[in-house]
């Protein structure tokens, strides 16, 4: 998903989460009009007014687009699709193991749902963006003129002079919208190093990274340099902060106020949520009144928290065995889940495998 | 046969309806002026008039021998464009060599349908793992990463599927590497950085307690590629690769620039200028990396990444010169230049701005 849940976040008294400033903001200001070109569609999110952040890795930007996908979706609609990556494959021309989709995020206005689709596997491989509404029909969106605005990530590799391209690249992992700036969490080919930066929106200047420093409870030590695989904002008593879930699966939390360029910061580790497991995506909606995470993994099934354990969580700093901290229940009948975003106060949105080769896009009851 | 057409410009598989009645009837052929991929479809002696939609009428799928796909696969995406005697149908995305493709127009007989074939290129195996970083034959057991270096550019999805670690009783490794879901690829995807678990990697950590580092020091290992990875073109390697290694001790010291050996040229010659580090180097950064302030040349690492030269582009003047080494270059354990990879929490971490993020190392070449 790399999709906030403004919805629910919006509406949550308890956890007091603005995801976007009292003040009205022209938030399409500074977009131009025009085509806008992709080397690769990596994590998307929504921002308000139907604006999509769409990052590409291969570019080192990321393309915030005015969407005009704007009307308020009225009453509670299901979205299913079957073998989507089929239909896809069809309608683009190849065959379905030339379709990836490499990410998933629901336009919270009109409750579309919007695909990074990559047609090929190779370098050549076109990227697509692709919307599909309740009446389960994919439609590519077309990008030839389309307000729009870039901002060029810092420190992205300069090409050399002997006409080579630079090797190096640094992968988007996550991106969300929070308030008035897109946050971005990355990790470079080269040297093990992960980043998280703040880019302030729309789009004005751009501020270097943040190496962000967590007690890996389960591995006994700092994992300065871990890649952030997911995060959602989320604020606690009445500080904004980020939860991110770490590869191998820490779940972190740090406040959005310490991002700043070149810092170092120290994020607390509240839960240990097991090792051999890689976390995908992670979503904060509330249910009678209570608020919850749910974090899907590849290994681990869905994982539910109660989030009323976080503000109160101690923080890891002894070695775990196992799990620890926060504790959390698997939801067993959510399988295969590749993708995972939230399509209204009550649905989720999730991409899964049904076979080796056949992936539904289908809406599911939050649990 | 198809090929052949294509290469002279012509029709291809023409179909239309019985010859022996008097009135016109439309004919439905495929059209490749050069490049098959970019084929598209032309339906000439239309005299029914222009339906409302060309897509009721006219449409392209991608063939599928079997049923069950065939039964989801929706129509291709394309341009209907009204020509003089009918229609033309242009395909929105290139065709993909090696699949068939069926133009089908509903005429008031039965109808019309025309297969086209997109030849592969080539059909036989040739791209092989060209190399694999680090060259050493001897790794320390805290070693960080691998590139594998492809000779032509690779597909991506599904990576790690194809890249086994062996012991030398041939016991397959669990979970040695970090599965990236956006896979570290070079932009040519012709490099692919694989890194070891840190969790696999760090002393003391849960990891390592469960399933022992990915490599242990005294033993012998066997990294394998599969030759079912399929290259850009869809085709698989020519080979499996595989690099057999032995493991030594860890290395926890960082690279010390002070400890390398630099032969500096003779003055007025392009003769090459030697540095020789006491440990390998990681390849990729000390390639990009290191650079001497103000000389142009190409850089090579010989006798496994022990040794970086430099063939300037200009005969060396006499003078002060300066090696610039960015303090983030690693050695085959991740340490970089005053920072060991693995950090203790009991360490004082120190503050980042005062270090310095280039070391320079002068020489002289005399006259």
């Amino acid at each position: 998903m790399r999709n906030l849940s403004f919805l629910s976040l919006a509406a949550c008294l308890a956890c007091q989460v603005t995801l976007f400033p009292a003040k009205a903001t022209d938030w399409t200001s500074g977009m131009t009009e025009g085509k806008v070109t992709f080397q690769s569609m990596g994590p998307l999110a929504f921002g308000p007014e139907g604006i999509l952040l769409v990052g590409d890795a291969l570019s080192a930007t990321v393309t915030a687009i005015a969407t005009g996908d704007t009307e308020k979706a009225e009453g509670a609609k299901t979205i299913k699709v079957e073998a989507i990556n089929v239909k896809l494959a069809g309608m683009l021309g190849v065959g379905a193991d030339q379709i990836l989709i490499d990410d998933l995020a629901v336009n919270p206005l009109s409750r579309k749902a919007y695909l990074a689709v990559s047609r090929g596997r190779g370098p050549e491989a076109k990227p697509i963006l692709v919307r599909v509404g309740s009446e389960g029909m994919p439609e590519v969106v077309s990008l030839e003129k389309v307000k729009h605005a870039v901002a060029q990530l810092p420190d992205a590799p300069a090409d050399d002079d002997s006409g080579r391209r630079n090797p190096r690249t640094e992968s988007i992992t996550d991106l969300a919208f929070f308030q008035d700036r897109v946050l971005i969490a990355g990790l470079a080919n080269e040297e093990f190093a992960s980043s998280f930066r703040a880019i302030p929106f729309p789009f004005k200047n751009i501020e270097g990274g943040t190496t962000v420093e967590i007690f890996h409870g389960a591995h006994g030590r700092f994992e300065t340099r871990s890649p952030v695989r997911t995060f959602v904002p989320f604020t606690i008593g009445e500080e904004p902060h980020l939860l991110a879930a770490y590869t191998c699966t820490p779940l972190v939390q740090f406040p959005v106020k310490s991002l700043k360029p070149g810092a170092q910061i120290k994020g607390k580790t509240i839960a240990e949520l097991g090792n051999r497991n890689r976390p995908l995506d992670m979503i904060v909606y509330q249910k009678d009144g209570k608020d919850y995470l749910l974090l899907a993994n590849n290994n681990r099934g869905i994982m539910k928290i109660d989030a009323s354990q976080i503000a109160g969580a101690g923080s890891i700093e002894d070695r775990v065995r196992g799990t620890g901290g926060v504790t959390y229940n698997t939801i067993d009948s959510w399988e295969g889940i590749r993708q995972l975003d939230q399509l209204d106060d009550a649905q989720a949105l999730v991409l899964r495998a049904t076979s080796e080769d056949s992936q539904n896009l289908e809406s599911l009851a939050l649990p | 046969m198809i090929g052949a057409l294509a290469a002279h410009g012509l029709a291809l598989m023409t179909s239309g309806a019985a010859p022996e009645t008097d009135t016109p009837s439309p004919t439905l052929r495929w059209v490749a002026e050069g490049d098959p991929r970019e084929a598209y479809v032309d339906v000439e002696g239309w005299d029914a008039g222009a339906p409302e939609k060309w897509e009721t009428v006219l449409t392209v799928h991608v063939v599928h021998e079997d049923l069950h796909t065939a039964l989801r696969t929706p129509p291709m995406l394309g341009s209907y464009q009204t020509t003089k005697g009918g229609v033309r149908f242009i395909p929105q995305f290139g065709l993909q060599p090696g699949l068939r493709y069926r133009a089908t127009l509903k005429t008031e007989g039965k109808p019309l349908v025309v297969r086209f074939d997109v030849p592969r290129e080539r059909t036989t195996p040739i791209t092989v793992v060209s190399h694999i970083y680090p060259s050493s034959n001897v790794l320390p057991e805290n070693l960080l990463k691998f590139y594998l270096h492809f000779s032509a550019p690779m597909s991506r999805g599904d990576v790690y599927d194809h890249i086994h670690l062996t012991d030398a009783e041939g016991k397959e490794v669990e979970l040695p590497f970090l599965e990236i879901d956006e896979e570290l690829w070079s932009p040519e995807m012709r490099r692919l950085t694989l890194f070891i678990d840190p969790g696999r990697i760090k002393r003391g950590v849960k990891p390592l307690e469960d399933l022992g580092p990915s490599l242990q020091a005294g033993s012998e290992y066997t990294l394998t590629i599969d030759a079912n990875w399929l290259d850009a073109e869809g085709l698989p390697l020519k080979e499996a690769y595989q690099k057999t290694f032995r493991v030594g001790s860890p290395d926890r010291d960082p690279p010390n620039p002070t400890q390398w050996v630099i032969a500096p040229p003779k003055a007025n010659t392009r003769d090459p200028l030697s540095i020789t580090f006491p440990e390998p180097m990681e390849a990729a950064l000390a390639k990009r990396l290191i650079r001497v302030a103000h000389v142009v040349g190409d850089v090579r690492l010989h006798d496994d990444e022990r040794r970086w030269v430099l063939e300037p582009k200009d005969p060396w003047s006499p003078g002060e010169y300066k090696v610039m080494v960015p303090a983030i270059i690693e050695d085959l354990a991740g340490n970089n230049i005053g920072k060991r990879f693995e950090v203790d929490i009991f360490e004082k971490i120190d503050d980042p701005t005062t270090k310095p993020t280039v070391v320079s190392i002068p020489f002289r070449i005399g006259d």
